[in-house]
């Protein structure tokens, strides 16, 4: 959620507070004004149409600010989406903050690969303290 | 950084392993322990999803890297939080117990351990797992393929277990089996384009020795199925380029003759070139707007690049000034 969305929403809130509490004035005070007149009262004026307009654009504002605060679209298409991740790896799927989205986990088959489950712990030491020992030797 | 954890390590170059392990005692500070009483965990949590894959994987980064003081630290956190007899935590602690094990008489101490566990519990899968990998890790790999064919008795829908089977053949040089137990991989997961790919390099590295037209064309309809599923696959177009090399490279006589008797069929020559044609253009393509620095096509590996690049250049017609 940007900045931009936050504030629309928030204003969107604030006109709707403010529309239901205008309401509720209205029918207290028409409930007010039928209890002192002892005659009987007069048809009962309905809401006024200026805080019905203010609710209606208060939900549309609110509507506003969150439809602006999602965040991309991902592809829906299988080859889209893969080659989404091939391509850009993840530096396509980040959202508004430019962190990478917690539930990207890259290609999801490459654990078939890489199988984790089957690691050969003891090559994977030696391999890294062969790295270790060339990259210090050159450095 | 973090989303480097949320990754299995056994993928990240070194220099990154290293970076992590090293600034593992911050993020391990950061973390939250399992140790805390009920009622504060209900309330105080900062516990999410990712928290213990985050531990997960810092274990086995720093147990590759060899800071073994902080895996064994992790290690403790995981077992708190999930018990000893959880199956993972108890595969977790054998992985620890093999890295440290400095000679062949504690691997085999490791081995009779693990075996006793799966007499107790015949259906611990990842234990199963940890045995099959030491014994191919110490290179008994007969008996690797003996554990892990007795694994897919049990449970023949592990797509893991048949990846490292069908590994473990092409490793023997067993061909034929390697590619039965891969296209099973297939059968459990259809729509993943990177095993399609493995799946038609097996094929290919296959024909050289035998068979050579159908396992080429069964190789060309893999490849093929792979850059279906995935846009912009380097992969794939790399073995549709050099298998259809390949197949344009042979005398379509032998071949012909062949196809009448059996039941799959070898494209035209027509399709090969079309087939190839799109191949290098796709190939010019990704080469071209990776080394531009275009952004969204930067998430290709150096390695395979360059290997696309040497490809187009060893098959580019000379030009005639």
């Amino acid at each position: 959620m940007t900045w931009l969305s936050k504030s629309t929403a928030a204003l969107g809130f604030v006109l709707l507070t403010h529309a239901c509490y205008s309401a509720h004035e209205h029918s207290a005070l028409q409930s007010h004004r039928a209890a002192s007149l002892s005659s009987s009262s007069g048809p009962t004026s309905s809401l006024p149409i200026d805080i019905a307009i203010e609710t209606f654009v208060a939900t549309f504002v609110i509507a506003l600010g969150l439809v602006l605060g999602t965040s991309q679209l991902r592809p829906i298409q299988w080859r889209v989406w893969a080659g989404k991740i091939e391509r850009e790896g993840e530096s396509g799927f980040t959202n508004s903050s430019g962190e990478v989205e917690k539930d990207y986990v890259g290609n999801p088959f490459r654990l078939l690969e890489s199988r984790p489950g089957f690691v050969d712990i003891r090559k994977q030491r030696k391999e890294f303290a062969a790295w270790r020992k060339e990259t210090s030797a050159t450095a | 950084m973090s989303s480097s954890l949320l990754q299995p390590p056994g993928q990240l170059p070194p220099a990154t392993a290293l970076k992590l392990s090293e600034q593992a005692p911050d993020i391990y500070r950061k973390q939250p322990s399992g140790s805390a009483s009920a009622l504060s965990s209900l309330l105080l949590t900062t516990e999410t999803q990712e928290s213990w894959t985050v531990y997960e994987n810092l274990f086995l980064s720093c147990l590759r890297t060899g800071h073994d003081e902080t895996a064994q630290q992790c290690l403790l956190q995981l077992v708190d939080r999930f018990g000893e007899d959880n199956e993972r935590i108890m595969a977790l602690k054998g992985l620890f117990k093999e890295a440290a094990a400095v000679d062949d008489v504690q691997l085999e101490a490791i081995l009779r351990e693990y075996e006793q566990i799966l007499e107790g519990n015949p259906t611990n899968l990842p234990i199963a797992k940890r045995r099959a990998a030491l014994l191919r890790s110490t290179g008994r790999a007969v008996d690797a393929v003996t554990a892990l064919t007795s694994l897919l008795d049990m449970s023949p829908t592990d797509a893991e277990a048949w990846a490292e089977l069908a590994d473990l053949y092409l490793a023997q040089g067993l061909y034929q089996q390697a590619i039965f137990a891969q296209e099973e991989v297939l059968v459990l997961q259809p729509n993943a384009w990177n095993v399609h790919a493995r799946l038609g390099e097996m094929l290919f590295m296959a024909a050289k020795t035998s068979d050579a037209p159908k396992r080429l064309a069964e190789a060309l309809k893999r490849f093929c199925r792979s850059v279906e599923l995935c846009d912009d696959y380097l992969r794939g177009y790399y073995g549709l380029k050099l298998t259809t090399q390949q197949l344009l490279k042979e005398p379509s006589g032998k071949a012909s003759k062949q196809v009448e008797s059996e039941d799959w069929s070898l494209p035209e020559v027509s399709t090969l070139q079309k087939l190839d044609q799109a191949a290098t253009e796709k190939l010019a393509e990704i080469v071209r707007r990776n080394s531009a620095g275009e952004k969204g096509w930067q998430g290709y590996d150096a390695a395979e690049i360059a290997a696309a690049k040497e490809l187009l250049a060893a098959n580019a017609t000379p030009t005639i000034h």
